[in-house]
């Protein structure tokens, strides 16, 4: 692990400095190392400890660990091979890979750390790197970057009080030690440390009430880097509330509430219920598709979180499913729009339109991540979807059942924008000419859609990771045998279902093929009504897709912009202060009255 | 190979029967709407005409997401209906998980929204856009309701259901009456039938997403619309109305049937906005009131 992180940091200078001689060698540099520290971390035995330059055993490989690591080099990977080709149109290459290479070393050694200090500094690595890559992007991306520090620290700082509390107990910064001692504190103490640990988490996975930075910085930072922030960085908060959540004894230190579920539990539930309505019903009114998608991010954060938060036996496993599956998707979506971007330039869904006739890999890229993120089978997006829901039923919690619905329900809403709004319909006039992605772009976007697919109808190694990091936390594990998903409440078959699906299409087809055959015409000839339409670019049913829907819950209130008041009541306090310090007229004859109203009040 | 042919058999059995006594079904459906509206009808084969004098006929296509959502539409539904329990012919037992069914269903709702609005026809697409907003309203309450059945049961397997309402002597329409009125009312909008029809509105937006659809197209859609309203409706009949067996089972699917035929023959439509706020009080309510009795073991 302390090589790892060595040649990772190496591998961030060599980076820099090769991309000065060309920015193509940089994400190069990037994709061969996270290959590398797959193959390391892959085959790397869970349950070893090691020092770090020195520092004894601040470093330990759990299970939990490895799972999230493979994760993140999964995304980078893709996301450095995607760059090879993109990176014409950074900004500064140079940094831009250097930058990235960081934000990989810290959530590296986020995942491996056991020791609270060094977790917090490999954190602080990661946000410092991303903190840079992200004012790159778009114009407003500066102004992006200010909610991204100022959330990010609310939460690290609430995380570093919650450190020292238990230092100043316990004097050990261990996590795993910790957590032996912690269950026969007071009740008050246990409360306070708990959520000031995970309020860090909560923060960086964008739960309410910290999820406002992820409209911004996701839709505002270079295209590329969405889908780490989005697919990846954001799974670090969800990596430090599974831990705090597993390695804590959570269910022993709270009081049971409803069926089994503490009332700790009940809380995130209950946040986590909160982001899916907001991320839900936000994404579907948001025009520019990055913003949809981050969004859509706040409502997935909302199903990991629940999914952990349950800690029961196949929530748990779906919570940390949904962690794959999310990342999986959101990297798909995120690459397929940064392609979508380089060749048109605009995010806007309602500026575009057909794409799928210029751009049919990158549409089936964006359309089986959607898939995944929706939920739908056969891809792995339904497994762990169905997993919570099997637990959320067997614990008869009916009105957390409600947010999770309309959280399923609406995302086949808002990926469909995009979907029916970028790449179906009449291409517009001034994208005649857009060609598909390159090469370098389309293949880990390939990779990624089969990985999908792959894990959606043989689940069984993402299980056994799962099974695993069960199995250590000392949790009853999840069940499976070969493609059979089994719960109390019943199982299902990836495989029969894959088949079965496969043996539709294939009737569908054979009776397709059967018929005579249909006269491909252009989209422009179509029923209009008996109009005659002279410009196919207002054709196009783009804007304003769901303004029935939107309507009836225009007047919501907005945590955005609660969060700009107090922005402006600090800045009309400062205003003031910078207006008694001034050396004007009216500051010397303000302190002048004050000081003589002070003369009088004392009467010297 | 006794184990595959047997279940080869029982899917096509499980096909066949939505083939055949699903566009029966129809046929009847379509005299008795005219019957009300005192008018004469078609014979009750029409729509095994309509399929198959469509499927013959030379059509037009908009491109390959067209053709290939069609496929899409048609093969996501077959494979649904594969795994839906008709009464006590279950084509995979053991598989009928009812989250399995229910996100299966999407692949063919999905398959037809993309290859309609792959037409770029707006009629199509707002078609589109007001079905899957529909679906935002009906599936919500429909949902609470039947995991509130689930969590009673304690299993998520519709046969073992059909099996426990056989066992106990009473149908779950009794049992749950709430529940099966919400679940009614959601039966409505899944159908797409008055007074929830906005999504297709023929006189409104052209039919919605049928708008560009010919020939063979048009018969594919036909037949998927008609396997979709078979898996509907067995979906009720097997959780309110007990199964049975599969005669029984084909009467109590028709009875439902024509009841849905009736009240869409006799009702407006309500606006698609209109639709989605009565969904998210009056069902809704209602649906958690059948949850709260069952947590407190309230059932008859």
């Amino acid at each position: 692990m302390q090589s790892l992180i060595l040649y990772l940091g190496i591998g961030a200078l060599v980076g820099y400095f090769l991309s000065k001689i060309n920015k193509h060698l940089g994400p190069i540099v990037l994709f061969v190392l996270s290959i590398y520290a797959l193959y390391v971390v892959w085959q790397m035995p869970t349950g070893t400890n090691e020092a770090l330059f020195g520092f004894g055993d601040v470093l330990r490989f759990t299970a939990l660990s490895k799972y999230l690591s493979i994760i993140s080099l999964i995304v980078f990977a893709s996301f450095g091979f995607f760059n090879i080709a993109w990176i014409s149109k950074a900004k500064r290459p140079a940094a831009f890979n250097a930058l990235s290479i960081l934000t990989l070393l810290g959530t590296l050694g986020v995942f491996f750390s056991s020791h609270f200090i060094v977790l917090y500094i490999f954190w602080e690595i990661a946000v410092l790197a991303s903190l840079f890559i992200v004012p790159m992007g778009k114009e407003e991306s500066k102004k992006a970057t200010v909610w991204y520090i100022v959330i990010s620290s609310i939460g690290t700082y609430l995380f570093l009080y919650g450190i020292f509390m238990l230092y100043s107990k316990y004097s050990t910064f261990d996590i795993f030690e910790i957590g032996k001692y912690i269950q026969n504190e007071t009740v008050g103490f246990k409360w306070a440390v708990v959520l000031l640990l995970l309020a860090a988490g909560i923060a960086k996975s964008g739960i309410f009430p910290l999820h406002v930075w992820l409209r911004n910085v996701h839709g505002n930072a270079p295209d590329t880097f969405s889908a780490v922030l989005s697919g990846q960085l954001v799974k670090m908060g969800s990596y430090l509330i599974a831990l705090v959540l597993s390695v804590f004894p959570i269910a022993n230190m709270f009081a049971e509430f409803y069926n089994g579920v503490n009332i700790l539990s009940y809380v995130l539930i209950w946040l986590g219920n909160i982001s899916i309505l907001i991320g839900t019903l936000m994404a579907i009114k948001q025009n520019d598709m990055k913003m949809l998608i981050a969004y859509s991010t706040v409502a997935n954060g909302g199903y990991i979180l629940i999914g952990l938060a349950t800690l029961h036996q196949v929530g748990y496993a779906g919570g940390l499913f949904h962690i794959i599956n999310h990342a999986l998707a959101a990297t798909m979506i995120f690459l397929s729009f940064a392609a979508v971007v380089y060749r048109t330039g605009t995010t806007k869904i309602d500026e575009l339109g057909g794409l799928i006739h210029r751009m049919p890999v990158t549409f089936v890229t964006y359309l089986v991540g959607i898939i995944s993120l929706a939920g739908i089978p056969p891809t792995s997006g339904f497994i762990s979807k169905w997993m919570i829901f099997q637990s959320l039923v067997s614990k008869g919690m009916f009105v957390t059942e409600m947010f999770v619905f309309i959280g399923s329900i609406g995302s086949f809403l808002y990926v469909f924008r995009p979907l029916a709004g970028v790449f179906l319909g009449q291409l517009k006039n001034k994208d005649k000419n857009v060609k598909e992605a390159p090469g370098v772009m389309q293949i880990p976007m390939i990779i990624l859609t089969a990985l999908t697919v792959l894990w959606g109808v043989f689940p069984q190694q993402v299980l056994v990771w799962i099974t695993d990091v069960q199995k250590e936390f000392g949790m009853k594990s999840f069940e499976f045998e070969g493609t059979v998903l089994k719960t109390s409440m019943g199982y299902w078959d990836t495989w029969t279902v894959f088949v079965m699906f496969a043996v539709g299409f294939t009737i569908a087809a054979v009776i397709y093929i059967l018929m005579p055959k249909g006269k491909k015409i252009p989209l422009e000839d179509q029923y209009t009504s008996g109009e005659f339409l002279h410009n196919y670019d207002l054709y196009h049913y783009a804007t304003k897709f769901y303004v029935f829907l939107e309507r009836e819950y225009e007047g919501h209130p907005s945590f955005e912009d609660w969060y700009l008041a107090i922005v402006n009541a600090m800045k009309g306090i400062g205003k003031f202060i910078d207006y008694l310090a001034r050396r004007t007229a009216s500051a010397y004859l303000f302190w002048t009255a004050v000081v003589l109203a002070l003369i009088m009040w004392v009467r010297w | 190979m006794a184990g595959i042919a047997g279940t080869v058999t029982r899917v096509a059995g499980v096909l066949l029967t939505a083939f055949f006594f699903g566009l029966t079904f129809e046929g009847f459906g379509r005299k008795i709407a005219a019957r009300i509206q005192k008018r004469y009808g078609p014979p009750w084969y029409q729509n095994f005409i309509d399929v198959f004098k469509t499927l013959t006929k030379h059509g037009w296509t908009h491109g390959w997401i067209f053709d290939f959502g069609v496929l899409m539409a048609l093969g996501g539904v077959i494979a649904t209906l594969s795994f839906v329990p008709l009464g006590n012919l279950v084509a995979f037992p053991g598989l009928d998980n009812f989250f399995v069914i229910a996100y299966l269903f999407t692949v063919g709702a999905l398959g037809m929204a993309m290859g309609m609005v792959g037409t770029g026809n707006p009629w199509a697409s707002i078609g589109v856009a007001r079905a899957l907003t529909l679906m935002l309203g009906y599936e919500v309450p429909y949902l609470i309701v039947i995991t509130a059945l689930m969590f009673y049961y304690k299993t998520g397997n519709i046969s073992d259901i059909i099996v426990a309402q056989a066992q106990s002597g009473g149908w779950n329409i009794v049992k749950f009456p709430i529940g099966a009125l919400v679940a009614l009312i959601s039966l409505q909008g899944m159908l797409g039938k008055e007074p929830f029809e906005a999504p297709i509105a023929p006189a409104e937006i052209a039919s919605g997403p049928m708008v560009e659809l010919s020939a063979k197209y048009m018969g594919l859609l036909m037949l998927m619309n008609t396997f979709m309203e078979f898996v509907e409706i067995s979906l009720f009949v097997d959780f309110f109305l007990g199964g049975g067996t599969y005669f029984v089972f084909l009467l109590k699917y028709f009875i439902v049937w024509t009841f849905a035929v009736m009240v869409s023959t006799v009702l407006p439509r309500f606006r698609i906005e209109q639709a989605v706020s009565f969904y998210w009080t009056v069902p809704i309510l209602l649906a958690f009131l059948q949850a709260f009795f069952v947590v407190n073991g309230w059932v008859f």
